[in-house]
């Protein structure tokens, strides 16, 4: 038999072999997408913005040409270091979205099982996606490279942080998309991805080391371990906490940029192999159970999103009997929506009991936070305090526009949403639904919040009046998240497009709209322009809420003899403010946000019938 | 029942639904049949109140579309060409939720979802996962809600397809059950020969335009067909020819197929086939068997000649499309 073809050197050679057809087909199609472009100029766009604020502050606007010349080299290092960060946290960012949907898509549309029909091998699907998508990221950071280039001319820069920092970007992208694609073969939506991959990467990168930190400080002192012995301790465990940790790689090579002669904790070489061999792990892990879905997928168990389904599948691979019937059938009581949203898990392919779990799991962490803090004696800080409640309010904020966002979305993509809308609910039973439904996702987040400040507001440590400007914080940002959430989520057809809209509404609100309003006023020379947008941030609001009402001093202040130090937080204006007038403040500014967020719940109706299908 | 007047739907440049004029009558299963993206499914979707018209206008029981979405809705039931269904719902779960959403007493719901289950033969699943029931069952379980609040009105889009023989066939019966009970169905379907045997009138649609609604017989004139008859005699059947052709009512006479006795047992001679074609208007099964045994010749069976939808669907069909 005569062979079909023959290879030649080059097509032996090629990448391409190594991840086959699908990354071709990738690449082309992306060529195709119109977001491509755009993802391209907004990452322009918004490199160009930081980079303008950051020279702004650097370099004054206006004076004599020397001293602008005395500041090029300062204005170097800094400009380059936001270009690195912006470029480290963009980039595992983007590699999450972009790979959020890799496998999953190819589930939805049912290509996946017919892919497996091919040649096509575990390793050619999974490095097709990764590789193809990661190319796009290598594209935005090859956009900066010329900006870097000629920053560099301005002084103070070495090429040795440029490429370090090159590599632990690219690394921790490779990492952070690796692991959105493990997790878009378990979850059939992107915003489950997203959620799941940023929880995981916070969890290694934040909650694991301040575990760390924690328990070796309570050891330690528990031990009665001298400083120098804890100061030995921490340099040899220093370096490898560092090492195997991106965030404290790049600050630890940037603050070695800053101070050259300081004492090194970190090796370049070490962390890249680390971050390597654990994206080769996951990527292992990847190409195991991509197969085991396709498969199930082929043989007609459509719904591989779920891991309960899963289990379920384990049990048994037929559909018929994957079907349980362990649980009592429940009837519909009050409105139909708000039951069947009652109904749902709190996480979709979660069961509530998992879910409860996971609560329980949240609060015993936390104890143990208030323990250690106890411990070392925090708990009467302002800081303390604020950072919970920041927490609590930036964690409640996500949750609660990722679940207004996919509301209807997940109907459209399920199909039932044509079925709903052929009933004769209104639209406004059908919003008000929605509504619940996300505000029941929020409510354990909102409840760990009001049990912390109720609790330490009892304890002596929060001042009462904390408790109603909180409560009137939640309120505007539930409202105007929802009501936002709900609007895209009608507005759109696929759940990434929402949940992207929406967070792009909020980054641009409180992320761009104080950078421009900075730059307006560094521009027209007055500071008070910030200021007074900053009044209508959440989390500026909450620090000056938590500022004035927290601490041993406040706590046990009278209402009137509160004050509330707005120069702190704004760095401009009055000095303080007493209660009545940042009441006053706070109640227009959520009065604002809940007409913003009723104007959009309005919205929403007005285009819940449209883009049906 | 249904009345569409004018009726045009346009996606940008795509005119999906042109102009197109329908009646259907109260009781009736009106079948409606066209290729792909001919506009059935668009049409569907603005009778059911999902999608708006860009001219004309559609009543449901003397109710515009338009104007009176929510009260349409309570009369019709729609069952799209796809099963859109709630993950970790179960299947009384999701009945009981749309009986909820139609507006049904929570004291009466129960009984009405036992009932549709029971006509839909879902007892036994009653308790399963909607999400894990199989791609006939969900058929089945779409067909359940749609009966849920007894609408006047079901629309149906292709609710055969995915189903198994045996499923097709009492899908069939259910239709023709519902039909009894005084609904009124529109239902497309792809597989002609099913809605030949269930629908009174038929409606072909093609690039958004109707090219003919009426019943199975009214489209034989439309196509100029003329009426023709099968004849079976004994014998080689050129005196059958002779006599046949002689006649003012026919246009032609053919000799099909000539057969030998399979026995050769006494009064069992070789068999011939006639095709008989009358002329336009003409049709007269009598006068030919009349004819043919006062002329001595063995007649064996007379069958006039179906016309099947498949064939009307291909010849009205055929040309249109560029």
């Amino acid at each position: 038999m005569q062979p079909i073809q023959t290879t030649s050197l080059v097509e032996y050679l090629s990448p391409l072999r190594l991840v086959g057809p699908l990354a071709v087909k990738e690449l082309r199609v992306a060529s195709r997408r119109r977001r491509q472009y755009a993802l391209r100029f907004l990452y322009i766009a918004a490199l160009t913005a930081f980079v303008g604020v950051v020279w702004l502050g650097v370099v004054p606007y206006e004076g004599n040409a020397s001293l602008v010349q005395s500041r090029m080299a300062a204005a170097g290092q800094r400009i380059v270091t936001t270009i690195v960060f912006f470029q480290f946290f963009a980039m595992q960012i983007l590699a999450i979205v972009l790979l959020s949907s890799a496998v999953s898509d190819e589930i939805y549309h049912r290509t996946l099982g017919i892919l497996m029909t091919t040649p096509i091998n575990s390793l050619q699907i999974v490095m097709g996606k990764l590789l193809s998508r990661l190319l796009q990221l290598i594209l935005l950071l090859a956009l900066s490279l010329p900006m870097l280039a000629i920053v560099r001319v301005l002084g103070g820069v070495p090429w040795g942080y440029l490429l370090s920092s090159l590599c632990i970007t690219l690394t921790a992208a490779i990492f952070a998309g690796s692991l959105s694609l493990l997790f878009s073969i378990r979850n059939r939506h992107a915003y489950g991805v997203i959620i799941r991959t940023m929880f995981t990467l916070a969890c290694l990168y934040f909650v694991l080391p301040a575990l760390f930190g924690f328990t070796a400080a309570y050891l330690f002192s528990r031990a009665g371990v001298n400083l120098g012995s804890r100061a030995g301790a921490m340099m040899v465990l220093g370096p490898i906490v560092v090492s195997l940790n991106p965030i404290s790689s790049m600050a630890a090579i940037t603050s070695r940029m800053f101070s050259p002669s300081g004492p090194s904790m970190f090796s370049l070489s070490v962390h890249c192999a680390f971050m390597l061999s654990l994206s080769a792990l996951v990527l292992g892990r990847a190409m195991t159970i991509v197969r085991r879905v396709a498969l199930r997928q082929a043989v007609g168990i459509a719904d591989c999103g779920s891991r309960i389904a899963d289990l379920r599948g384990k049990a048994n691979p037929q559909s018929e009997i994957r079907n349980p019937k362990s649980g009592s059938v429940r009837r519909v009581v009050g409105p139909p929506l708000v039951w069947k949203e009652l109904r749902a898990p709190f996480i979709q392919g979660i069961d509530s009991r998992n879910s409860y779990i996971g609560l329980a799991m949240a609060i015993v962490g936390l104890v143990f936070t208030y323990l250690v803090g106890a411990q070392s004696k925090s708990l009467t800080e302002d800081f303390t305090h604020i950072t919970y409640v920041m927490l609590f309010v930036f964690i409640g904020g996500l949750i609660n526009i990722v679940f207004s966002a996919t509301r209807i979305t997940t109907e459209k993509e399920s199909q039932a949403w044509p079925l709903l809308l052929a009933t004769p609910l209104s639209d406004w039973d059908i919003l008000l639904g929605k509504a619940v439904s996300a505000f029941r996702r929020c409510l354990p987040i909102w409840g760990l919040l009001a049990g912390h400040v109720l609790l330490f507001t009892l304890a002596g440590y929060i001042h009462p009046v904390a408790v109603f400007h909180l409560l009137a914080l939640v309120t505007w940002l539930t409202c105007f998240l929802t009501g936002s959430g709900l609007y895209f989520s009608a507005r759109f057809a696929r759940t990434t497009s929402a949940v992207v809209a929406s967070f792009a509404l909020v980054i641009g609100l409180w992320v761009i709209g104080p950078i421009l309003a900075g730059l307006m006023g560094v521009m027209g020379g007055k500071n008070d322009v910030l200021a007074t947008y900053l009044w209508s941030h959440p989390a500026v609001q909450t620090q000056l809420i938590m500022t004035g009402a927290t601490g041993a001093q406040n706590a046990g202040t009278s209402w009137r003899s509160l004050r509330y130090a707005t120069a702190a937080v704004f760095h401009t204006g009055r000095e303080e403010m007493n209660v009545g007038r940042v009441t006053c403040l706070l109640m227009a500014i959520a009065v604002a946000y809940i007409l913003a967020g009723l104007f959009f719940f309005w919205r929403a109706k007005c285009c819940l019938r449209r883009r049906i299908f | 029942m249904i009345e569409i007047k004018k009726l045009t739907k346009t996606f940008g440049s795509l005119v999906a639904v042109d102009h197109l004029d329908l009646f259907i009558g109260a009781g009736d299963i009106f079948g409606f049949i066209g290729p792909n993206g001919a506009g059935k499914t668009t049409t569907m979707r603005i009778l059911v109140t999902l999608l708006e018209p860009t001219y004309g206008a559609a009543f449901i029981d003397g109710l515009d579309v338009g104007k009176k979405g929510k009260e349409v809705r309570r009369r019709v039931g729609y069952m799209p060409d796809f099963m859109g269904v709630y993950d970790d719902l179960k299947v009384f779960e999701y009945l009981e939720f749309f009986a909820a959403a139609f507006g049904i007493e929570y004291a009466k719901r129960k009984a009405i979802v036992d009932g549709v289950l029971e006509l839909t033969d879902l007892v036994s699943k009653q308790d399963a996962l909607v999400d894990s029931l199989s791609r006939g069952m969900q058929q089945r379980l779409g067909l359940a809600r749609v009966l849920i609040h007894d609408p006047k009105v079901l629309i149906l889009d292709e609710p055969a397809s995915g189903l198994d023989p045996r499923a097709r066939i009492e899908m069939r019966e259910l239709l023709r059950e519902l039909k009894r009970m005084g609904k009124t169905i529109m239902i497309s379907s792809h597989i002609l020969s099913e809605l030949e045997e269930i629908c009174d009138r038929i409606g072909i649609i093609e690039h958004g335009k109707l090219v003919f609604s009426g019943t199975l017989e009214e489209i034989r004139p439309r196509l100029g067909l003329q009426s023709k008859v099968r004849v079976k005699v004994l014998g080689e059947g050129i005196r059958a020819m002779e006599l046949l052709s002689v006649l003012p009512q026919i246009q032609s006479v053919e000799v099909m197929a000539s057969q030998p006795s399979s026995s050769g047992l006494s009064g069992e001679g070789p068999g011939s086939t006639l095709l008989v074609t009358f002329k336009e208007g003409q049709m007269a099964d009598g006068l030919i068997a009349r004819t043919l045994v006062n002329g001595g010749v063995d007649l064996l069976s007379l069958q006039p000649e179906q016309l099947k939808l498949d064939d009307a669907f291909l010849q009205l069909t055929k040309g249109i499309v560029h």
